[in-house]
């Protein structure tokens, strides 16, 4: 479509090559450094030991000395205390618990912090957004109507779940991938699937066909982004410009999606809801048997007559597409009779206004009849997730990606460049049941194997990344040639070869939070390392939004620790000229004091306090958030209402909390900033609220650079 | 930028300095100890890229007025009188040619030719026919590059709207104003560098909602988001002191905090610390830049009049194009205005003059109030929609009154003033404005064009994502048209 129609000719002739490549790789293509499985490398020797605490130090040490730059000295107590608790929790530690850990003289007081923390159930709201970011979760369809997904929050608490339990990482993505397949009946596995459908869907795409396929694609890519680290989204029209993924390779992952239906609705009833379920639905069926046979027996000559009446009323070609047996229609005919088939619903409004005037009247007692049991209908609960059918749908190569332009058949298997030879054999794979083609079974055993050049080594990185502040490898979603090579390679392949042997997130947690490489300062003494790639300091990291507003809760006191369940709606100002149709703050009060997580994620509308602070676009999958500076966040950290009822309601805690100026100023500097004010800001601050009110003060706290970086 | 301008900027900064000291942000930082930093050392707010532009630009800023839901080609710029003796036949299937519909008349059972009922004429020097819709515009047409010959990708409006300002159906990427922003950065310091107005439009219009995504940095930094002004309550988001709070007490704020700026603290050598204060600065001056330029009192009551009675409602669109060439006049690089309810896919003719009712006298306006100020010269100005419309009615067809559907293959778009050509109309169309038969324009080949009036490269605009260097203009090769330059 984007060429003009004399150019397509020429394009005809050209794109025979773009398939081509099928062979073994070779050169720069084939000996990348990431395509070969980590082995665990010898700890390096350092001259220094004493200032190691664990490997990881080794590694970062031996090339700190061989650059000739010392490691920056260790952060404070309170610089410790405040980092650990805003990366692990994402909230600020209170008074007593920096007092608790400055006065712990104890030699495993920072263990004890870690390991406290690690166990609190607000560590799966902080660390599972991380994961959210990397599913492009929300809860709207996104396009045009953004309708909201009312079950989608199920997906979001399955995940912080999933961090609390310290779900090993190789079952997480088994149960992502293939739940349904693997875990057919743990309804948690089946929520989890629902990681597929997370991504946009323009449910009134003008072909039904192409909707599926844009699925089917957002799912191979974000799989490949997520768990792989790799780009094969570009291989998707062509051969990858870059990377040695061909386009077959493309299609042939996407082969392994192909069987899944996408359910909106999937039941995902735990073992009592279902007994409850059934039992309920029994006694419902059997009380309204009677009365449902008589409105099927009044209904069923006006349904025949409505869908003749609509079938007669298709144009011939049209007709005969649905006439033909579903096995013998042609491609086009599949089309039309998707793109058509809604067109022969008969809706219940249909027969309510074919009804004559006599049915019409008996029609509606019996309906009143059967409403007078709706109160005993039961629901099961449900959730978005991949099911599948027994029906396997062919995977087509795609000349550019073009749906109507199938090339040629092609089976599931793995990338060319990670298969045995780097030849892009089918893979092996096991139907599991009638309904259960084993398709993403294999996948998911693929790609959670400790043997996997990319799978361990991707999500350490990405732990390193958030505890760090840039992964060992920058581009946390693209290992592949064009990605930025590790400035660490032995410590990302012992860091890999430690996590794979338990998949424990945790483990890693404490391995990377226990090194002295993280507890150093973020002072540059040196400044021989202006990037900091050599890991001789700790990276200043700015607050997500979520965390700046979750904070601003806390501070305040006004946090609802209440966790899971539906996604709630705070209050949007009016000058943000919101409809109602959009965003209807919720009822209940205590729901707009939620942890950031919980705020319900419209695809379209991002939560306008947020938005400055570089909440990611949920189209797509997000492994690393941008970290801007612009003057809309200022004005939302000065004026919004967020803020201005922080600053009140903190100063009325200075208040009723502190006898005196001087103990108000260092209860307010120790709750925003994790400190007590030196001797300078005392006397400043004592000048400030001389002429001001004390919520000023705290307002222009929270505008301190301080409060929303970490150092 | 105005010499004379420049001059003023630089007078107020440094009698506001003078006053409080330093800025709200740099004030409030200090309630931090840290050692001293220069004023000096603080960056421009919206620097531009190093090497660009990467020649002389012919226009220094944009204005992009974009009528959202696709405008009728037909009924307002491609005239076609042959069409009128195929009323109600059947588009001829060699014209038709199978190709792809929406699913709203996919399912018609024919597909009558609706010629325009609106009368065309030929105006200007160049005689660049016209419909009867748009007498304001056609008044400027020989400042006008039309082409007739724009094709874009997707035919539904998500991905088309998404595609016109991003150049990608997918969503995500980085919108052209953002492209722009990231890097010729902007001469203001006290405005945004990329502003977008999305002005109210009339209840006859069908309006598509509008995504945040068309002005969005996508994966460009945030501080390239276009700034969506609001036509109602504040302009912008938290841009007026909170209740409670009156400039006195700001300004004892900022009083007290100035003495402590002898102890200003820069803690860390953190870049990012002088890039903060240097954006608390701007949003100081956004709250008083702002209500500046929404206040036009300072405008003669003949501009206000060429812009009609609307020029001083808040929310319209006149408004919002006199607001345009205010903020371009104060440095901003790029305006935006989207303009919802243009896609008629009933009721057209009827639906369709209260859209150009509503727009046609501020667009015609714009242009000349540029001109008459000399700004059109280094101004570019882009009118257009995500698509055209077909020319077989959907729905009822009579004489005077049908409508018409999605019609990605052509549609017509123009360019005015810095380093276009006016008063030209470029490619052409089969007799059913349906195919291209001359010169086609893809939407990206007019972006690659619009770049290099902008003074850049299209091929070396770059940004890395996800593996590739990412381009407003795509991967498939863009050209820039010559023909349409000046």
């Amino acid at each position: 479509m984007r060429l003009c129609p004399l150019l397509v000719p020429a394009l005809l002739l050209f794109s025979t090559a773009l398939f081509a490549g099928e062979s073994a790789w070779t050169g720069a293509k084939a000996n990348h450094w990431a395509w070969k499985p980590p082995v665990r490398p010898a700890l390096p020797k350092v001259q220094d030991a004493a200032w190691t605490r664990n490997p990881i130090d080794a590694f970062i040490l031996a090339r700190l000395e061989a650059a000739g730059v010392k490691p920056a000295p260790p952060a404070t107590r309170e610089q410790l205390i405040r980092r650990v608790k805003f990366d692990l929790i994402g909230l600020p530690p209170t008074p007593a618990e920096v007092d608790a850990f400055v006065n712990d003289h104890n030699p495993d007081a920072w263990e004890k912090v870690v390991d406290r923390m690690l166990v609190s159930p607000h560590y799966g709201e902080r660390w599972g957004r991380h994961w959210l970011d990397l599913a492009r979760f929300a809860e709207s369809n996104g396009y045009e109507f953004d309708e909201p997904r009312p079950n989608a929050w199920r997906f979001r608490d399955y995940v912080i779940a999933a961090f609390n339990a310290d779900k090993p990482y190789d079952r997480f993505i088994a149960e992502q991938l293939a739940g349904d397949e693997l875990y057919p009946y743990d309804p948690q596995a089946l929520i989890a699937t629902g990681f597929n459908l997370l991504g946009p869907d323009m449910t009134d795409a003008a072909n039904q066909a192409q909707r599926r396929q844009n699925t089917l694609e957002d799912m191979t890519d974000t799989t490949g982004l997520a768990f792989l680290g790799l780009t094969v989204g570009c291989a998707r029209c062509h051969n990858h410009k870059f990377e040695p993924i061909t386009a077959r390779d493309y299609f042939r992952l996407q082969a392994f999606f192909t069987p899944a239906e996408f359910r909106r609705d999937h039941p995902v009833p735990d073992a009592k809801e279902k007994a409850e379920y059934d039992k309920r639905m029994t006694a419902y069926l059997a009380a309204t048997a009677d009365v449902r046979a008589k409105l099927n027996a009044m209904e069923a000559p006006y349904r025949k007559q409505i869908y003749d009446k609509k079938f007669a009323a298709l144009t011939e070609i049209v007709q005969r597409a649905h006439r033909t047996p579903e096995a013998e229609r042609s491609a086009v005919q599949k089309e039309i009779v998707a793109n058509t088939a809604r067109k022969l619903v008969v809706s219940a409004q249909d027969v309510a206004a074919a009804l004559t005037k006599d049915d019409k009247a008996r029609h509606a007692v019996l309906q009143q009849e059967l409403k007078k049991f709706d109160a005993r209908k039961p629901a099961l609960p449900t959730a978005m997730a991949l099911q599948e059918t027994g029906k396997t749908p062919k995977t087509f190569l795609l000349r550019r990606g073009e749906l109507r332009n199938p090339v040629e058949e092609v089976q599931p298997g793995w990338l060319s460049i990670l298969s045995p030879d780097m030849r892009g054999e089918p893979a092996s794979i096991k139907t599991i049941a009638p309904t259960s083609s084993g398709r993403r079974a294999a996948l998911a055993k693929w790609i959670a194997s400790p043997q996997h050049p990319l799978t361990a080594r991707v999500m350490v990185n990405r732990i390193w990344q958030h505890h760090f502040g840039r992964g060992i490898v920058a581009s946390p979603s693209d290992f592949g040639l064009r990605g930025d090579r590790p400035t660490h390679p032995e410590l990302l392949d012992w860091l890999a070869c430690e996590f794979s042997s338990t998949w424990s997130i945790k483990r890693m947690h404490r391995l990377m939070l226990l090194s002295a490489t993280y507890q150093q300062s973020t002072i540059d003494g040196v400044k021989k390392d202006p990037n900091n790639a050599l890991f001789g300091r700790s990276n200043r990291q700015r607050l997500e939004g979520e965390i700046i507003r979750d904070s601003l809760l806390a501070i305040s006191g006004r946090l609802n620790p209440k966790m899971g369940g539906p996604g709630v709606f705070p209050p949007i100002p009016p000058e943000a000229g919101v409809s109602a149709k959009q965003w209807k703050a919720s009822a209940d009060g205590a729901d707009h004091v939620r942890r950031s997580v919980y705020i319900f994620a419209r695809r379209n509308l991002r939560f306008p306090f947020l938005e400055p602070f570089d909440v990611p676009d949920s189209n797509q999958s997000c492994p690393k958030r941008e970290r801007s500076t612009t003057a809309p966040q200022a004005l939302a950290l000065l004026n919004s209402s967020d803020v201005i009822a922080a600053a009140r309601v903190l100063a009325d805690r200075l208040d009723k909390d502190a006898p005196d100026t001087d103990a108000r100023i260092t209860l307010a500097y120790r709750l925003t900033l994790g400190r007590t004010p030196t001797d300078t800001e005392r006397r400043l601050s004592r000048e400030f609220v001389a002429q001001s009110p004390w919520s000023e003060l705290c307002r222009a706290l929270f505008n301190v650079n301080e409060f929303i970086y970490l150092d | 930028m105005n010499p004379l301008f420049e001059y003023h900027v630089q007078q107020t900064r440094r009698q506001f300095f003078a006053s409080v000291g330093l800025s709200f942000g740099g004030l409030a930082l200090g309630l931090c100890d840290g050692k001293a930093q220069a004023p000096a050392a603080r960056p421009a707010v919206h620097p531009a890229l190093p090497g660009l532009p990467h020649f002389a630009p012919r226009a220094k800023s944009l204005i992009y007025l974009h009528m959202n839901g696709a405008p009728s080609q037909i009924d307002l710029w491609d005239h076609k009188p042959g069409m009128q003796r195929y009323f109600n036949q059947d588009l001829p299937a060699s014209v038709r040619m199978n190709q792809r519909l929406s699913t709203m008349t996919s399912g018609q059972g024919r597909f009558p030719v609706a010629p325009t009922k609106f009368k065309f004429s030929q105006h200007g020097q160049a005689g660049t026919w016209v419909s009867e819709l748009l007498p304001h515009t056609a008044k400027m047409v020989d400042d006008i590059c039309l082409i007739k010959t724009v094709s874009t990708n997707a035919i539904n409006h998500d991905p088309a709207c998404t595609y016109v300002m991003t150049g990608s159906e997918v969503p995500g990427k980085a919108s052209i104003g953002s492209w722009l922003a990231y890097g010729l950065g902007a001469e203001t310091q006290n405005l945004p560098a990329f502003v977008v107005f999305t002005p109210r439009f009339p209840a006859s219009g069908n309006g598509q909602a509008l995504f945040t995504r068309m002005w969005s940095s996508g994966f460009l930094p945030t501080r390239f988001n276009g700034v969506a002004l609001r036509g109602t309550g504040d302009p912008v988001l938290y841009v007026q002191n909170p209740p409670g709070v009156t400039s006195d007490d700001r300004r004892t704020m900022l009083d007290a905090l100035s003495k402590l700026n002898e102890r200003n603290f820069e803690r860390l050598g953190d870049p990012e610390t002088h890039t903060r204060i240097a954006q608390y600065e701007m949003a100081f001056r956004m709250q008083t830049s702002v209500p500046e330029l929404v206040d036009l009192r300072t405008e003669t009551q003949r501009t206000l009049d060429m812009y009609g009675p609307e020029a001083t409602q808040p929310g319209t669109f006149a408004n919002s194009a006199l607001l345009a060439r205010r903020l371009i006049e104060r440095g901003t690089r790029v305006v935006q205005i989207l303009h919802r309810g243009w896609d008629q896919h009933g009721d057209l003719p009827n639906a369709l003059r209260n859209q150009t009712n509503d727009t046609d006298r501020g667009v015609g306006a714009l242009l000349m109030d540029l001109k008459q100020r000399g700004m059109l010269d280094d101004t570019l100005v882009i009118w257009g929609g995500e698509f055209g419309r077909t020319v077989y009615s959907q729905g009822a067809l009579s004489r005077d009154n049908y409508g018409r559907d999605h019609h990605p293959r052509n549609f017509c778009m123009w360019l005015a003033g810095g380093g276009v050509k006016g008063g030209i109309t470029y490619g052409e169309t089969d007799d059913f404005s349906y195919n291209i038969v001359d010169r086609p324009c893809h939407l990206l080949d007019l972006y690659a064009t619009v770049l290099k009036c902008m003074g850049i490269d299209h091929e070396r605009l770059t940004y890395r994502h996800q593996g590739l260097d990412q381009k407003l203009t795509g991967v498939e090769g863009a050209q820039v048209i010559p023909d349409l330059l000046a």
